[in-house]
């Protein structure tokens, strides 16, 4: 059961976008990741690995195969289950521009609190101590635009894992950042990795922060090639 | 919730400030003017109505059997203190003047002219029509022994006469005889009713009495009410008292002014409906333009677990705020820009020659209904709801998860 939290079975994935067009974005997946770990997805460009990670998001659907977290199968699900499953259970950081530009960084990281309808009390009390964490409790009152983007990524890993979720999926979260903040996010990953045990799949073709995962999985033209 | 989804859309809103500002102003100023109209147009036709009905028949005129459609001097009233006797003790009933009324020729040296010779009661006048406030010149009297007349101001002009003028009136009376007495030109009254003020003779009512062989029967009876809705009511008591007698309401007598009221009616709901078109734009396109430039915003908010319906209230709360502090500021300033001009009035002297032949006076007063503001409301609202409603629509189609990885 521990080494089969997340449990991925004969995924496929075929894209058309034009008539007679087909791109097979995913072939024949098998995978299973452990509780508490902390992997990455590693491999060249277009090799599946957003496509994966948001069809175990549940973002996209397969065109094969399925998808269990904690042995609930994910796949199939309607709009509102999917909905909450994500809410409650997931928490997700993309590649750039996570965060809700209305919103200071305080309320994005209480964001899916306030979805949950906890309190004004909890969420001020979560949302700092993951700023703690995060090194990010000065800009909490600030904007978005106003932060930089080391600063944005920081708030949405927060925001992430403030309503601790089980499973945290990140696709590139370093993308876009020069190499010192980027392995500044890695470090704190790590670190909340361990703290809160939350499990974590992450993306990245950066060989400097592949190196923080515990687990690699290199994907090619959609299949598994090693991991 | 509900709380934070609300702060959210005013922070977005905020955010696009000088965007919201103008969809806040124009819907206000379009309100705003729509309430000006409609409350000045429908001053002019209520003023319109009460002025043919003051100088004219009342809100209930009484004639003898069968004068209407003959309009024969014998038909005439000759139990008419009975009547007046009913009347006095009915609660309904404000005001009523008897009137001896015929036909005939105003005459002065210079030529002649077709006149309606009115015989009235000066004090019951002044009680009942006001016709005194009416006084272009002179004074509102005929004369210790009636030898005046007060003639409308139209005449006057036509026949060149002057206070002082000799005239000479003549008529058929009721014994078919034609008779004739020369009064003097005491006064000239404008009642900005233009049959009457282009054909008014107004004499004393013992002159008309003599002159026309009444035997104290009178022509009509008018009647003004406390409440115009009452006049059906009045009308049937009196003809179920009196089978002598024949009664109307003013809408009978003059259909024309009540289709002018209609008519009022349908053209302001087709400019409110024309100018909440232009609003419900507004709005619209406000809230589709700020949809279309958030995909990104809402594929977020989606794959973190928002429900679509809680996006649909943000842009719902957008848009409710939009339309209803536009409608707000608008019927704050449409409802004060009334109230002042209901109670001082709105000069229109500039043009008063042009609108006194319609039978308005110069100033007009601004009339307030709260139909004006709650068919405004149903069409902001009308409009907030498809301004939520469309984007919505196409925010659906549009995947917005998608838009995610699309970046
Ligand atoms: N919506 C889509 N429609 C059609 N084809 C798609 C779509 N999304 C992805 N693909 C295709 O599927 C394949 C896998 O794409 P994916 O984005 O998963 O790769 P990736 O490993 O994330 O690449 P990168 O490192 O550039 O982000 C690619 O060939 C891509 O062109
Ligand atoms: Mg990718």
């Amino acid at each position: 059961m521990m080494n089969d939290f997340v449990r991925i079975e004969k995924i496929s994935k075929i894209f058309t976008p034009a008539k007679g067009v087909a791109v097979a974005a995913l072939q024949d997946i098998d995978l299973t990741i452990a509780q508490h770990d902390l992997v990455v997805l590693n491999g060249p460009s277009g090799s599946g690995k957003t496509t994966l990670l948001n069809i175990i998001g549940g973002l996209d659907e397969p065109t094969q195969g399925q998808v269990s977290l904690a042995g609930q199968r994910l796949t199939g699900m309607g709009e509102k289950e999917w909905s909450e499953t994500r809410r409650d259970h997931i928490g997700f950081v993309f590649q750039a521009y996570n965060l809700l530009p209305v919103l200071s960084a305080r309320e994005n990281i209480e964001y899916i609190m306030r979805l949950q309808n906890r309190t004004s009390a909890e969420c001020a009390a979560r949302s700092l101590e993951v700023a703690r964490k995060l090194g990010i409790e000065a800009v909490l009152d600030a904007l978005p635009h106003e932060l930089s983007g080391g600063q944005q990524q920081r708030v949405a890993v927060a925001r992430a894992v403030a309503s601790k979720p089980r499973l945290i999926l990140a696709d590139e979260p370093t993308a876009n950042l020069d190499s010192k903040n980027g392995n500044d996010l890695m470090e704190m990953m790590q670190r909340l990795n361990e703290d809160e045990g939350v499990t974590i799949i992450f993306s990245s073709h950066d060989p400097m922060v592949i190196n923080t995962a515990k687990r690699s999985i290199v994907l090619h033209d959609g299949r598994v090639v090693e991991g | 919730m509900y709380r934070f989804v609300f702060k959210m859309a005013l922070n977005s809103l905020m955010q696009r400030r000088s965007r919201s500002l103008l969809v806040v102003l124009m819907i206000s100023t379009s309100l705003w003017g729509l309430l000006f109209m409609e409350g000045i147009y429908d001053g002019m036709t209520e003023q319109l109505i009460a002025n043919a009905i003051r100088s004219g028949s009342g809100d209930v005129v009484l004639y003898g059997k069968g004068y209407r459609r003959e309009q024969d001097i014998k038909r005439a009233i000759a139990n008419h203190a009975e009547i007046l006797q009913v009347m006095a003790g009915d609660p309904r009933v404000a005001s009523y003047s008897t009137r001896i009324m015929q036909d005939g020729l105003l005459a002065t040296a210079r030529g002649s002219r077709p006149a309606r010779i009115i015989g009235v009661h000066p004090e019951m006048e002044k009680r009942h029509a006001r016709l005194d406030e009416y006084m272009e010149q002179g004074e509102f009297d005929f004369g210790g022994q009636g030898k005046k007349a007060i003639i409308g101001a139209r005449l006057a002009e036509k026949l060149n006469l002057k206070i002082g003028s000799k005239i000479v009136i003549s008529a058929q009376n009721s014994v078919d005889e034609l008779t004739s007495i020369v009064l003097r030109v005491g006064g000239m009254i404008r009642a900005n009713n233009m049959g009457f003020d282009e054909t008014a003779v107004l004499v004393s009512f013992a002159r008309a009495n003599d002159m026309l062989f009444m035997q104290g029967a009178v022509s009509q009876i008018s009647i003004l009410l406390h409440d115009q809705s009452d006049a059906h009511g009045v009308q049937e008591s009196l003809l179920h008292q009196f089978s002598t007698i024949e009664a109307f309401r003013w809408d009978e007598i003059a259909p024309v002014l009540l289709q002018s009221r209609q008519m009022m009616a349908i053209f302001n709901q087709v400019t409110s409906g024309l100018v909440f078109c232009v609003a419900g734009l507004g709005i619209f396109g406000v809230v589709l333009v700020s949809v279309l430039e958030r995909m990104r915003e809402f594929g977020i908010m989606l794959a973190v677990g928002t429900r679509f319906r809680q996006i649909g209230l943000l842009i719902f709360y957008e848009s409710m705020l939009l339309g209803l502090t536009g409608f707000a500021l608008g019927a704050a300033l449409g409802g004060s820009t009334l109230l002042y001009l209901q109670s001082h009035g709105l000069d229109l002297s500039l043009m008063s020659e042009g609108l006194n032949a319609f039978g308005l006076d110069s100033m007009v007063y601004a009339v307030i209904r709260w139909n004006y503001f709650s068919m405004a409301l149903g069409a902001v609202l009308g409009s907030i709801i498809l301004s939520t409603v469309i984007p919505l629509r196409i925010l659906r189609k549009a995947k917005p998860i998608q838009a995610i990885s699309e970046m």
